[in-house]
């Protein structure tokens, strides 16, 4: 286990699901040769499939401490960085004729192929917003799967790097990661992940995906730092939980679960009796923990309704937005970056 | 096995499999087996592998030519399946690699020990004239210290592989590199990975033991 661990705490009541986080990502990290198709960072609809498609029925992880095998995702199921007929629309003369379409084989899936469908009939349909990036695990079954030690955990903040060095493609660690959030570079040959923006970190600055969040989404801290929002929500009020947790691998990201509006009965009426997200579904994502957690959400809420303060509604809503990164708010744009 | 001398062969020849002299090679056939599963190095691998049968390749033809500066092997073998460029995230190339123990009595099966590294040269289908030079002193210790100096070249031709690896017979660096020299006698082993059962890593079949290897003089 690392000295200390840095981690992040999602809160999918605020997500609105604009793709800012992702578009941040792929901006700074996956824009190189072999990385076309690479979303470090996504943003799924839930219920849904999501990215790649399927990756919760896939295998890997572990079950009672034993590493489980694993799928490798293919690269439709990740979804293929499509072409599109720009130089046509924008610079063949034909700006008014044209429409930007998909050059070659027409997709049937990409990495947000699904979106805002959901589940459930209306008029209570229902989804929400469910944003991912490497867990950082304290227990990284990639870490473990790898035969020539080419991934590390950072003592001083927990965060796992590929070593591009030592990686040989043999794509173990795909196969061990239950969450599938490492892709494999067809052209460097190499497994590649989210970095946790290690070099903003070092300097200071949150990961990209927090900072540029517009909806406030996103908090980032030491876990241990008891003046960051991180211990408040995690260990605290115990709010946000880890996704799938019986992948055994002690996940480093957290959620503060979705509560979604009432639903309607037969007549039209508001029928507070039921939750309109199912609390199996919830579970079924989050473990019997989600349960507890939208409980203490509710119960605050019915406080500041009461006209009660509530540190935990003033943590998520997070009034000063540099109070969200645990002390890593320096703005990047006074720093002199220099590619390594 | 014997490695004929070729006086004054240029290594553009070695590398060729299908040039002439390999053709006059006196080589051996080699019985290949999978890698023990209990000795692959981690957990998921082990798991992943325990139901599913691994080293494809059953047997390989080896030959070795020299020609007083560069030694070459020419592995040989069966294969219906060419699989060069892993186009997706599944697909694995073919490989080969003859290793050599450094330091006599390296084990084998556990690609050495500390202290008792093997070196091993290596080809890989998807990069097929980067050779590699791999050292390893224990399972799951292999590191690859040299780009330049191993040349390989396969040819995949009606269901065969043809490959040539080829390194110089002595070669400068403090890695633990074999040094091989005219006249005298060492062991070598060879490994064989089948890209399309997914074998890599440890995933391969081997030679099980080391085998003599003979340079000719320069006579």
């Amino acid at each position: 286990m690392s000295k200390r661990q840095l981690a992040m705490v999602f809160d999918l009541n605020k997500c609105l699901g604009c793709q800012t986080c992702t578009i941040a990502c792929k901006r700074l990290w996956t824009r190189e040769e072999g990385m076309d198709y690479m979303w470090w960072a996504t943003v799924n609809t839930m219920p849904g499939r999501g990215t790649p498609r399927d990756w919760e029925q896939s295998g890997g992880g572990f079950r009672d401490g034993e590493a489980q095998p694993g799928k490798l995702p293919s690269r439709k199921d990740f979804g293929e960085a499509w072409q599109f007929n720009h130089d046509e629309v924008f610079f063949g003369g034909k700006g008014e004729s044209a429409h930007l379409k998909v050059v070659g084989e027409e997709p049937d899936w990409g990495p947000n192929w699904d979106e805002d469908q959901g589940a459930g009939e209306y008029p209570n349909a229902y989804y929400f917003y469910l944003p991912r990036i490497c867990n950082h695990c304290t227990h990284p079954a990639c870490l473990e799967a790898c035969p020539r030690k080419a991934i590390v955990k950072r003592e001083e903040d927990g965060i796992v790097l590929i070593d591009e060095d030592r990686c040989r493609g043999y794509r173990f660690c795909m196969e061990a990661c239950p969450y599938k959030k490492i892709y494999f570079n067809h052209v460097k040959k190499v497994s590649q992940k989210c970095i946790f923006c290690f070099p903003r970190v070092e300097q200071g600055v949150a990961p990209a995906c927090a900072r540029q969040c517009p909806g406030r989404v996103r908090f980032v801290g030491y876990l241990d730092d008891q003046n960051g929002p991180i211990w408040k929500l995690v260990e605290k009020w115990k709010v946000a939980i880890p996704l799938h947790p019986e992948f055994g691998t002690e996940p480093n990201v957290y959620y503060v679960p979705p509560i979604a509006p009432p639903r309607f009965d037969a007549d039209g009426n508001v029928d507070e009796t039921k939750p309109r997200i199912p609390d199996e579904y919830l579970v079924s994502l989050f473990g019997p923990k989600v349960l507890d957690s939208l409980q203490i959400l509710k119960a605050e809420m019915e406080k500041t309704r009461a006209g009660q303060k509530s540190e935990l509604l003033d943590t998520l809503i997070a009034y000063e937005w540099k109070t969200m990164f645990g002390g890593l708010d320096r703005d990047p744009a006074t720093i002199e970056w220099k590619k390594g | 096995m014997l490695a004929s001398f070729v006086r004054g062969a240029p290594v553009e020849w070695l590398l060729d499999p299908g040039a002439d002299p390999w053709n006059k090679a006196r080589g051996e056939k080699l019985v290949l087996a999978a890698t023990p599963l209990a000795l692959q190095p981690t957990a998921l691998v082990r798991n992943a592998w325990a139901s599913r049968s691994y080293g494809a390749v059953g047997a390989v033809q080896v030959s070795a030519l020299h020609n007083g500066e560069v030694l070459a092997f020419r592995l040989q073998w069966s294969d219906p399946s060419e699989n060069r460029d892993p186009e997706d995230n599944s697909a694995f190339p073919d490989a080969a690699a003859v290793a050599f123990p450094v330091t006599p009595g390296a084990p084998l099966v556990t690609m050495g020990a500390p202290g008792a590294p093997i070196n091993a040269w290596y080809w890989r289908a998807d990069s097929d004239t980067q050779g590699r030079q791999v050292v390893a002193e224990g399972i799951g210790s292999s590191r690859t210290p040299d780009l330049s100096l191993v040349h390989t070249h396969g040819i995949w031709k009606g269901g065969d592989w043809s490959v040539v690896i080829a390194r110089a017979l002595r070669v400068e660096g403090a890695e633990p590199f074999v040094q091989l020299t005219p006249g005298a006698v060492t062991e070598y082993a060879v490994a064989v990975w089948e890209g399309s059962n997914g074998e890599r890593g440890g995933i391969k079949s081997f030679s099980v033991g080391w085998r003599a290897l003979e340079l000719a003089p320069l006579a």
